[in-house]
Order: C-alpha cells, then structure tokens, then sequence
C-alpha cells in the first residue's frame, strides 16, 4: 500500500472473538479513519447477528425457538446459512454447523438453555424472506464461516468508502485489495508464535486454520474444535490449512474441509478456484494445491 | 493457466530468532483522538482502595491485579480509559472509551505483542527444523504485518472491559 504522498491507517478492535485488524491506504487520513470506522461496524453486526453468546443474536433465537417456530433472521444471516448449506452438501457433512452439540459438551461453547441431540445440517429448513426452521431439536455455531463473511463485508464497506487498498484480517482470515500484492505471513501450525512462511495474495483472500491454541485434553485423548462432521471426530494433529479464494467466506469454510478430506478436497477447491495449502507439524508444506483457472492472475 | 499461489517457506534462523509478534496501532494520544475526535482530556488517574478493588472484583468476576488506573475525564462527558491485560501468549494495551451514561462508546487496541516462551529452548523439538527448509529462502521480513493461522482469543480483553464497566460504577459514577 505504498505510493507517493500515500497514508497507511492500521486498527485492531476485540470482535468475533479474536483480534480484527483493518488496514486502508489512501491520502487523506480522516477519510480512511471514517471508512474504517464503518468497515469495523459492518464487523461488529455480524458479531451481534451471529455470535453463539449473546442471547439476543439471530443464532440464538434459532437455537431457542426453530424447532417450535419459523424465526425471521436478518438477509446476512440468511446469506451465510446459505453459504454453510451449500459447503455442507459439497463436503457430504464434513462441514456441518450443527456440530455446535459436540463444541459444547467440550466445553468450547457454553452450554445453551435448550433441549437439543444429535443431529445433522440436513435437519435445518431455510424456507423464503430469510426464516429459518429446524426439524429436530438442534443447535447451530456459524464460528467456522462468519468470520470469513464479516470480513468480506468489512471489504466491500472500505470499498464503499472510497477506499483503493486495504487489508481485513479477522483472526487469521485475511482479505486484501488494492493493486499491490501484499505478503501474508503463515502462522507455523505448531508454534504459532513464529511464520512458516509467506504467501503473496492480491485481491483475493486467505483462511488458515489450526489448532494450537485451542487443542485441549478431554480424558486420554486431544480435542478441538475442528470438527469433521461426517465422522464426528475433531482433528488433533498440529497441521495447518490454509486456502485462499476470491472472497473469505469460501476460504473460511473451504479450511475445514481440506482439514479433514486432505487431497480428497481438490475438487471442490477446483469448483470454488480455490488453491490450498497444508503444513505439516514441521512447517513445512506437504501438500499445496493451486486453482487450475485463473482469474485472479493479472500481473 | 495455473494460480500465482505460492509458499515462500523462512529459513531456520527465522524459526530460531526469538518467538515475537507485535504492533503498535496507537499511541494514547492518537487513541484519544480515534475514540473522541475533537474532544479535550484531563487526566484523572484512579488509585483503587482495597474495598473498592473487592467491590469490582464482586462484580465483574474478573481479578484486578492493578491498584492504579489510567483514566481521563472527556470535554463535554464522558470517560477514556487505558488498560492492559496479559494473556499465555499476548500483552495487550487498550483503550475504551465510555460514554457520560457509562455505555461503552469505543473499543480501539493500542499495542498488541504476542510472546511464546520455552518451544524452541527445547533441543529435540527444534532438532526437528533442520533441514527442513526452503530451497529459495527469503531474507525475513521482521515487520509481519498480517498473519493467518490459529485464532488467538480476545477472551483477556472482553474480560478487561467487563473489568472496566465494573470500576466505572465503583469509582467514576456519580
């Protein structure tokens, strides 16, 4: 984001749960401290629309009342309901939001004053203007994809401000634009305080998921959130994955199923020109897949 | 043609170097600015009394390891806060500022420094990386502006201005 007489702004606010840091490059200073104002508020409604926590979101209502009653949620809600339906039926379940049960009898969620059991995305109803039902007494978490839409949305909002290059990294989901390519450091999957290395996206955006800091003991054996939700079993393996896309949504939700399917993933990678990269506990990568249609590579 | 994507792996030194992530977004002043643009400050520190540190601690459920605390009083109302919080891996100074109800008006971070100890003083551990590296590698780039992996949680700080909210009602409302 260099160029004569060009300013750099950088912000980082607590949201969705992790760190979100936007950056925006441009000449006048003001104006890129409005535009990323309005970029962390477009953040901070995903946040109030889709956390687990609070009792007022559109998750929690669902999770309260679908199974009794159609709920109403808002058009961003809906869209990114879509968006986990569609990864859910392409990964046959590997991707599931209403793996939200097992999340929470670990103790990584807490424990919603709801009866709910075990049950699949294939129970979750999305019926016209943006109601949702659920056949079967269900809970679901958008932890795995809503931070990928949040920073689309906090994208297009810089962008709707006059923006020329920016970069939105939501906790290691990352979106960067502008006509610079930008260097992105890969956390290292088992000592993430240092980068295994880098990679250079231009407008295009990149997920990286892995399990350091939330693998945890539960009896004899390691779990984590990561949840494959065709088999029910959470990954326990210090690897990381990373995938990038045109946009962050896919890329977020895309990292858990490489996760899981490994090379098995290459065609819906292919389908969402998407590339994939997977380091092994070494940092050192064992397998990178690149979108074989280009429509990105403009240099 | 084929995609652009493309892992630059960082040599061993990189991954030996002391273990360090950290950014500074503002400084005080600048957080006064962002948070109450065109608005005046007077400083207003708060030394907490030992019933009053119990009384917070009552409240918000989170400890007080800190008697003293940065407060300024806002031209106009309302209050600016700076804090820090201490993690397993991050040092965080922040700064909130509160509306004159005591409403949270901004939460904006001003250093962030992530900091992870003991992995690689671990010889069998860090026998691992040899050998292991790129073939072209990169001279490294000691200024990491972005990085992607495993989500670090804000949990310390959500904590902190919970922390916050609490002392608001015990030493600054009125």
């Amino acid at each position: 984001m260099r160029s004569r007489s060009s300013v750099e702004v950088r912000r980082a606010r607590p949201l969705l749960g992790t760190f979100v840091q936007i950056s925006a490059g441009g000449k006048d200073a003001i104006a890129l401290e409005l535009a990323i104002n309005a970029a962390f508020a477009a953040v901070a409604e995903v946040h109030r629309l889709m956390s687990f926590h609070d009792p007022e979101s559109d998750v929690s209502r669902m999770n309260r009342d679908a199974f009794h009653k159609s709920v109403r949620v808002h058009p961003w809600t809906s869209r990114v309901l879509k968006g986990a339906y569609e990864f859910s039926r392409n990964s046959d379940g590997v991707f599931d939001i209403t793996t939200a049960r097992q999340l929470v009898n670990w103790n990584y969620l807490p424990r919603p004053d709801v009866r709910f059991s075990s049950r699949s995305w294939r129970d979750i109803i999305l019926e016209e203007k943006c109601n949702v039902r659920f056949r079967q007494p269900l809970i679901v978490d958008l932890g795995g994809i809503a931070k990928g839409f949040a920073v689309d949305r906090a994208i297009e909002t810089l962008k709707a401000n006059g923006v020329m290059a920016g970069i939105v990294n939501a906790g290691g989901d990352v979106r960067v634009f502008g006509s610079t390519p930008q260097l992105i450091h890969v956390r290292h999957p088992a000592a993430p305080g240092r980068a295994a290395g880098m990679v250079r996206l231009r407008e295009r955006a990149m997920a990286t998921s892995g399990i350091y800091f939330t693998r945890k003991k539960d009896g004899v054996r390691y779990v984590s959130p990561l949840l494959d939700g065709h088999t029910g079993r959470s990954a326990r393996e210090l690897i990381s994955v990373s995938v990038a896309a045109t946009e962050c949504m896919p890329a977020d939700a895309l990292t858990k199923i490489v996760f899981s399917l490994r090379e098995k993933a290459a065609p819906l990678l292919e389908r969402h020109r998407a590339d994939a990269l997977l380091l092994e506990r070494d940092g050192a990568p064992s397998w990178i897949f690149h979108s074989p249609c280009d429509t990105h590579d403009q240099t | 043609m084929k995609s652009e994507f493309a892992f630059i792996a960082l040599p061993i030194s990189a991954l030996i170097a002391p273990s360090a992530f950290a950014v500074q977004y503002l400084t005080v002043d600048q957080a006064q600015r962002a948070i109450f643009p065109r608005k005046s400050f007077t400083a207003a520190p708060v030394n907490l009394t030992s019933v009053q540190r119990k009384a917070i601690e009552r409240a918000s459920g989170v400890r007080v390891l800190r008697d003293e605390q940065q407060v300024w009083r806002v031209s106009g109302g309302g209050w600016f806060i700076v804090d820090e919080v201490v993690g397993k891996h991050e040092f965080i100074t922040y700064a909130v500022g509160l509306n004159a109800d005591g409403s949270v008006k901004q939460i904006e971070v001003m250093d962030y420094r992530e900091t992870y100890g003991g992995e690689i003083r671990n010889e069998k551990w860090r026998a691992q990386f040899v050998g292991k590296t790129s073939k072209s590698p990169l001279k490294l780039d000691s200024d990491i502006k972005n990085i992607s992996g495993a989500t670090l949680s804000c949990r310390h700080v959500t904590d902190g201005v919970k922390r916050l909210l609490a002392f608001y009602e015990v030493a600054l409302k009125r």
